[in-house]
């Protein structure tokens, strides 16, 4: 990118000494000393050499083969490991430009090394005392890694999540075509992106964007599904995208306004989405029963019942609406967020609803529930995220929900799996 | 030709994102109500009569957009701009425009617009357009002009008699200097701001911002540093401070006339108290500064001494038969500069030296409270050096060792103390949501929502 960052500073190399037969004792026995610290040192996770190298020939370059004492204080975010590694090899590196390490009170010069850091590099200062004279200071810089790669949560809980996918763009859905091999399909505001497993991981294969004119509103939704006659439909505010049926794969994009599929390919329930916004509008197509209106919503659920299909609408006013058909009941405060979906599982009474958490928790959880007097019950533990929850869709088979995660520590969107088991 | 590029499409994506508080979606809708201190009395972006402070660019940011944003690692990102690369030399940089974008009127964005724009905010720069691209010409080789076009003041501004920005609010009542309403633009390209509209009181003191925030009557305000650590521990809110973005200095109004007179200045700098200052008088609402730019931004600044050495600068002042006799002056307004003043008054006499406060315009050495413009690390230090009246920084390369032979050769030349860095603190209100924090302190007004629920 541009110059901004501070790249790594090359002195001009030291010219080459000529090793006097007295000076091979004095160069030797560092080198041993280093021989022993090398041998010392298990793999090293990550190679400082080249910029250990840098800072040597800076200092050699100020303090020139000699007794010189040595200390190092670490300012950074580098583990006490990484810490005592660049410290030794440092010490090998120096010694390696015929420095000998002695006290302070025998040495020639005194060399301060900090490891400090500004917002993208590490900075490794070192501050040489010679004499009298003001210290001079030389330093070497190399970046940061960026943050560290998400952790994976174990599996084992009855409600569990794979990760399915990770990127730095906003994700709004994901879907699992199950095939030979399988394929992964990926929306995100610019295009949709299909990868092929192989090798044990995705593989791009093709990506088909999305040419929009108007621009897309804050808090971006969009919805996949999965079609028989054709590979997938795209649902964004305001727009429509339709796949090809046969390879090559195109997509087809244009603004409207058709309503959104809700649940699953079980139910044939619609609601509008407002173009600019992140919410139905309440209105539904063709309607739960006789019901064909709702509160504004953000989420739906939808649950069989024998007579009845029970609706359960995320409404924009915090409240939870469960509508029969013929009825709809605010359900209170359930301590649910905004995004819930409804799952079939062969456990239980058959569907549970997912439900993330009300709070200010930046960590979301997600938990399963089930309705069997039109009052919840948790029936799992939460599954928790690290970050907050973007995006929560059932699947279109119904089998099972991806959850969209933005993770706080590395800043990437992550799509989740969910799936219910029994009897765990 | 280095391109700096980053696919458009990508682009766009990255400005649509939003972290919405847990489980809870945002809702659009609603006025949030924000107090200022500050109390501006122009919104030109480029207006240099104008202090500059961090309110300033809050306010600024909502209604013009920059061709280029820094990201919290002071990376550039593009914004108006979607790429842009320098020619050899890198003094001539072509920069290309985002297509379709539109004034608050609703007249295109086009680059001759830009050009102009980018004109009447640096004179010494020669800009053109060219196609959908913006031609700049800085005056001398400059690898930093992706960070200077993130710069506030190169807001991009529409000056056909009314003022206008890109930006995601536009101006719906201005009474200069005392209230400005912005309503959200539904047609924003990087997507309609959740809030209708924001309110903003100016000129509102810290007291009277707190009380106003007590009462629930205003939203958002700012929370002096001094004052940070004690609301947080009341709960009286939700008080989020900023790493420390801004210096506060003692600088000499002229050049030292002679070797002694700068013995005098080292004996002042050695004289005074900083770990004091933060800990008494800024209730460790900042951290003492030896240098001009704090560490977490250039990783060296510990290299500079904070600690109060008073036997040496008694020494010094020993060793030397000319007296001082320093005025010192400073913003009678701002009782946290008093007091810090103050204070080194009291320290310089306990070196043997003199300094008295005034309030004169003329004094001989004054203390200044300059915000950290940029978190481009030369940026920022070039533009301390312009707030300070110093001369402009050389670096002669890129690397960290040019940035601190740059600011050590302004801090040897002595027309400068560093006192401390100071951090920036906001009191955020129970029912503003999304709320996240950037590294330069600006204020992310177009992502958070209002929550209808009550506390």
């Amino acid at each position: 990118m541009t110059s901004a960052n501070y790249n790594a500073v090359y002195n001009a190399p030291i010219p080459p000494m000529p090793i006097s037969p007295s000076r091979w004792l004095r160069v030797a026995c560092p080198l041993l000393l280093a021989a022993l610290f090398l041998a010392t040192t298990v793999a090293r996770a990550t190679d400082w050499t080249g910029p250990e190298e840098q800072l040597a020939h800076k200092i050699a370059a100020v303090t020139g083969p000699g007794a010189v004492a040595f200390d190092a204080t670490n300012r950074s975010s580098l583990t006490k490991a990484d810490f005592d590694d660049i410290r030794r090899g440092l010490l090998v590196q120096l010694a390696a430009l015929g420095l000998r390490f002695v006290n302070a009170d025998q040495a020639a010069a005194t060399i301060q090394v900090t490891l400090s850091e500004d917002q993208r590099n590490y900075i490794w200062v070192a501050e040489i005392h010679q004499g009298t004279n003001q210290p001079a200071v030389v330093m070497a810089s190399l970046p940061r890694p960026d943050a560290p790669p998400p952790l994976h949560e174990p599996a084992g809980l009855v409600l569990r999540k794979a990760l399915l996918w990770s990127q730095q763009d906003r994700i709004l859905d994901a879907a699992v075509l199950d095939g030979s091999p399988s394929h992964l399909v990926v929306l995100d505001p610019n295009q949709v992106a299909l990868y092929r497993f192989q090798d044990s991981r995705w593989q791009p294969e093709q990506s088909l964007p999305i040419t929009h004119a108007r621009p897309w509103p804050r808090d971006l939704r969009g919805r996949l599904v999965l079609r028989h006659d054709h590979l997938f439909d795209a649902y964004l505010p305001g727009f429509f995208c339709r796949s090809a049926a046969t390879a090559p794969l195109t997509l087809t994009c244009y603004p409207s306004d058709d309503p959104w599929p809700l649940g699953t390919d079980q139910f044939s329930l619609s609601a509008f989405f407002t173009p600019a916004r992140n919410y139905f509008t309440g209105a539904l197509a063709p309607g739960l029963g006789k019901q064909t209106t709702v509160p504004a919503f953000y989420s739906a659920a939808l649950l069989p019942r024998e007579k009845y299909t029970l609706g359960l609408f995320a409404a924009v006013d915090g409240q939870v609406h469960l509508l029969d058909g013929i009825t709809d009941r605010a359900a209170g405060k359930l301590g649910w967020g905004s995004d819930i979906a409804g799952v079939k599982s062969n456990c239980g009474s058959g569907w549970q609803v997912l439900a993330t958490r009300s709070g200010d928790d930046p960590n979301d959880a997600v938990r399963a529930y089930e309705f069997p007097d039109r009052e919840p019950v948790a029936v799992s533990q939460p599954v928790d995220f690290a970050g907050n929850i973007t995006a929560l869709w059932a699947e279109s088979t119904g089998g099972g929900a991806v959850a969209v995660s933005h993770n706080l520590e590395t800043g990437r969107y992550e799509a989740f799996r969910l799936t219910i088991t029994c009897g765990q | 030709m280095r391109r700096f590029a980053l696919p458009l499409l990508a682009a766009s994506s990255l400005l649509l994102v939003v972290a919405a508080s847990a489980a809870t979606r945002p809702h659009y809708g609603g006025i949030l109500r924000v107090a200022l201190r500050a109390a501006p009395t122009s919104l030109d972006p480029a207006d240099a009569n104008q202090a500059d402070s961090l309110a300033r660019r809050n306010i600024s940011r909502l209604m013009f957009d920059t061709l280029v944003t820094l990201d919290n690692r002071g990376g550039p990102q593009p914004s108006l701009a979607t790429s842009w690369e320098a020619e050899p030399g890198n003094q001539r940089w072509h920069v290309y425009l985002r297509r379709d974008l539109s004034f608050h009127d609703g007249t295109a964005l086009t680059s001759d617009a830009v050009a102009a724009s980018l004109r009447a905010a640096n004179p010494n720069w020669k800009v053109f357009p060219l196609g959908d691209a913006v031609v700049v010409v800085c005056d001398s080789p400059d690898s930093n002009l992706p960070a200077e076009l993130a710069l506030p003041r190169n807001g991009i501004a529409k000056r056909d008699g009314k003022l206008l920005g890109t930006g995601p609010f536009a101006v719906a009542d201005w009474q200069p200097g005392k209230k400005l309403t912005l309503t959200a633009r539904d047609d924003y390209w990087g997507g309609r701001p959740f809030v209708d509209s924001i309110e903003i009181e100016m000129g509102k003191s810290f007291r009277d911002q707190m009380i106003s925030f007590d009462l629930g009557k205003t939203d958002l305000i700012e929370v002096a540093p001094e004052q940070a650590r004690r609301a947080a521990m009341e709960n009286r809110s939700s008080v989020q401070s900023s790493a420390p973005l801004e210096l506060m200095a003692l600088v000499f109004a002229r050049d030292r006339q002679s070797a002694e007179e700068g013995r005098l200045r080292q004996a002042l700098a050695l004289g005074i108290d900083r770990v004091a200052m933060n800990t008494v008088l800024l209730q460790g609402g900042g951290e003492p500064a030896g240098g001009l730019l704090p560490n977490w931004m250039s990783g060296y600044a510990f290299l500079f001494p904070t600690d109060v050495n008073l036997p040496q600068a008694r020494q010094v002042r020993g060793d030397l038969h000319q007296a001082s006799l320093w005025t010192l002056g400073y913003d009678s307004a701002d009782s946290v500069a008093r007091v810090v003043a103050e204070r080194a008054a009291l320290n310089a006499r306990d070196a043997g030296l003199s300094v008295q406060l005034t309030a004169s315009n003329s004094a001989d050495l004054r203390l200044v409270r300059v915000p950290l413009v940029s978190l481009d690390a030369p940026v920022a230090l070039a533009n301390l050096a312009t707030a300070l009246g110093l001369p402009q920084p050389k670096f002669p390369g890129d690397s960290v060792d040019s940035l601190y032979a740059a600011e050590t050769a302004l801090l040897d030349s002595q027309r400068v103390i560093p006192l401390l860095h100071v951090r920036v603190a906001a009191g955020i209100g129970p029912p503003v949501k999304n709320w996240t924090a950037h590294a330069d302190g600006i204020w992310p007004l177009q992502d958070v929502w209002l929550s209808t629920e009550k506390p």
